[in-house]
């Protein structure tokens, strides 16, 4: 029960044209400007007035094959990582939502423990793990699958594999409430019309499914594009990514028009694909997990 | 018969298989990170040749270590602090208060969450090497608080709006101001969500490492950059066990979340 209806008559009818209780947000609102807001567009607003006014930096990021060669790389890469997280990100989600009470919440704990776990710690034990005298390739060469040790650290394939590992818990967290809302029934009702499972999986669960997926993978694919750490320590000079182009243009060039541009492309591209994600994928707002 | 484990029949073990696989490739790199703190090797062997204390007695007696580690834990606590009392004002104003816009207003709020890093971090570098901040302590507050900020105003605007808001009403009918009804008796029924605003403003802080580059000084160093640093060196086995410490500190957490849910469920 509530008081609402003793303390004041219900507001409800009358149209409120005044504001009310927007001076709190005032101290937030200006420490978001000062220090979010206009740094980044002074920022982009570099990308054309350095060194002088004119698109000559997009026209250099789009134009000269090493910087488009880093944007290739990052939608690759990106898209990869993408691609294997869902991969494997969908039947871990799925076990951890049918496995018997414990066991599901061990695999859980797991994924919950390896995405709390430092960025950096995660980071180092791959690149231990890649060496060419590393665990992995030891063991490939044991097995008899490989003679000579492959290049996986200072590779693309090292990048990948390092970011696959990061994602993969955010795959399995978006997966949580998609899976936890199907309806057994759906499947009971599949089985007396004759369904097998893989009709059954096919024709009911991956479409139920869909709009979960899609929304985790947009969201990996946005936070991927977007990765600096990881690839700059797991991968070699050739596979940089946008963000590594930033830092290096700001760090050793000191080439902010540049860096500006380049900021101007992911930023666009990662609000861009938010956008969608929240117009189209996420019907229950910020309820998502 | 999807969602049953046990009509899965013959598709439980291909199931199981691949959740399988997926644990060892989750698990495996943790465990390595253990094996090799304890690894007498210098040369991070696997398997080890032997078994040592001796890295750990390295690092507890490095000062850098130590310093980095003080630094990442007053910067986060700086972060906190303010992050709360920001993420209070911000979170009454978004879920009491109705004003044209205020819908704009919470996306703004929420935009530095998915501002990519590495943009923030050189946006903020320009700015405060302009306003004579970089590579000061209260800069690298400024930095870490817009990353904190927005999980903050979450925690405690979903907090408010699950509070009733006639609690407000009545205890001002009882005499009390606004402000003196909203610190006495809102505050203590949203505790917490104030307590999620403060341990994901503080994990935010010290997990950060993107932005942190660009804020920090010799002399001013958290405890992922010198792990940063360390990384982009050498593999020393120094870091092995500082990671080592930093699992250990996760699963302490854990524990202690995992037990709060269960009092709270009580």
């Amino acid at each position: 029960m509530t008081l609402a209806g003793v303390v004041q008559p219900a507001p409800a009818s009358l149209p409120r044209w005044r504001s009310r209780g927007f001076a709190p947000a005032l101290p937030v609102l200006a420490f978001l400007l000062l220090c979010f807001a206009l740094p980044v567009i002074v920022l982009l607003l570099r990308s054309v007035l350095e060194p002088h006014f004119g698109l000559q930096n997009y026209t250099a990021l789009l134009a000269t094959s090493t910087y488009a060669n880093v944007l290739e790389n990052t939608f690759l890469i990106a898209g990869l990582v993408t691609v294997i997280t869902t991969l494997a990100g969908l039947p871990l989600a799925w076990f951890v939502a049918v496995a018997p009470g414990w066991l599901g919440r061990l695999t859980f704990g797991v994924v919950i423990l390896s995405m709390w776990t430092n960025l950096l710690a995660r980071t180092y034990a791959w690149m231990v793990l890649l060496q060419d005298n590393g665990p992995i390739n030891n063991f490939l060469i044991w097995t008899g699958l490989i003679q000579t040790p492959r290049p996986l650290y200072g590779s693309m394939a090292g990048v990948v594999i390092g970011m696959v590992y990061i994602m993969l818990p955010f795959m399995v967290i978006s997966l949580r409430g998609p899976l936890a809302a199907l309806d057994p029934a759906m499947f009971q009702a599949a089985s007396l019309c004759g369904a097998s499972r893989l009709q059954a999986f096919t024709r009911v669960f991956l479409p139920l499914l869909l709009p979960g997926l899609a929304a985790g993978a947009l969201i990996i694919f946005v936070m991927s594009l977007g990765y600096y750490i990881t690839p700059s320590l797991l991968g070699g000079a050739q596979d940089m990514m946008l963000a590594e182009l930033i830092a290096q243009q700001v760090q050793t060039l000191l080439n902010w028009g540049l860096a500006g541009a380049a900021a101007f492309v992911l930023l666009v591209l990662t609000l861009a694909l938010y956008t969608v994600q929240a117009r189209y994928l996420a019907p229950h707002g910020r309820n998502r997990g | 018969m999807l969602l049953d484990f046990s009509q899965l029949g013959s598709w439980r073990w291909v199931l199981c298989t691949l959740a399988s696989i997926a644990m060892v490739f989750l698990l495996a790199p943790l465990l390595l990170l253990v094996a090799l703190s304890f690894d007498a090797s210098q040369w991070l062997q696997f398997p080890p040749p032997g078994w040592t204390l001796q890295w750990y007695q390295e690092v507890f007696a490095d000062p850098d270590w130590l310093s980095s580690f003080l630094t990442s834990v007053e910067l986060g606590a700086a972060v906190t602090l303010a992050s709360v009392l920001l993420g209070l004002l911000g979170g009454f104003a978004l879920a009491r208060g109705s004003f044209p816009g205020r819908e704009l207003l919470r996306g703004f709020f929420l935009t530095p969450m998915i501002m990519p890093s590495i943009v923030l971090g050189i946006a903020l570098y320009a700015a405060f090497l302009r306003l004579h901040l970089a590579g000061s302590f209260l800069g690298f507050v400024l930095a870490h608080l817009v990353l904190a900020l927005p999980f903050s105003i979450t925690a405690i605007t979903s907090a408010l709006e699950q509070t009733d808001k006639s609690l407000e009403d009545a205890a001002m009918l009882c005499g009390a101001s606004l402000w003196e009804a909203r610190i006495r008796v809102i505050l203590p029924a949203i505790r917490h969500g104030i307590f999620t605003a403060a341990v994901f403003s503080f994990l935010t802080s010290w997990d950060e490492v993107v932005v942190a580059i660009f804020m920090a000084s010799p002399t001013l160093q958290t405890l992922p950059l010198r792990m940063l640093g360390e990384l982009r060196q050498n593999l020393s086995p120094d870091i092995a066990v500082v990671s080592t410490l930093l699992v250990l500190g996760t699963v302490i957490l854990m524990g202690i979340a995992a037990l709060f849910n269960k009092d709270s469920k009580r």
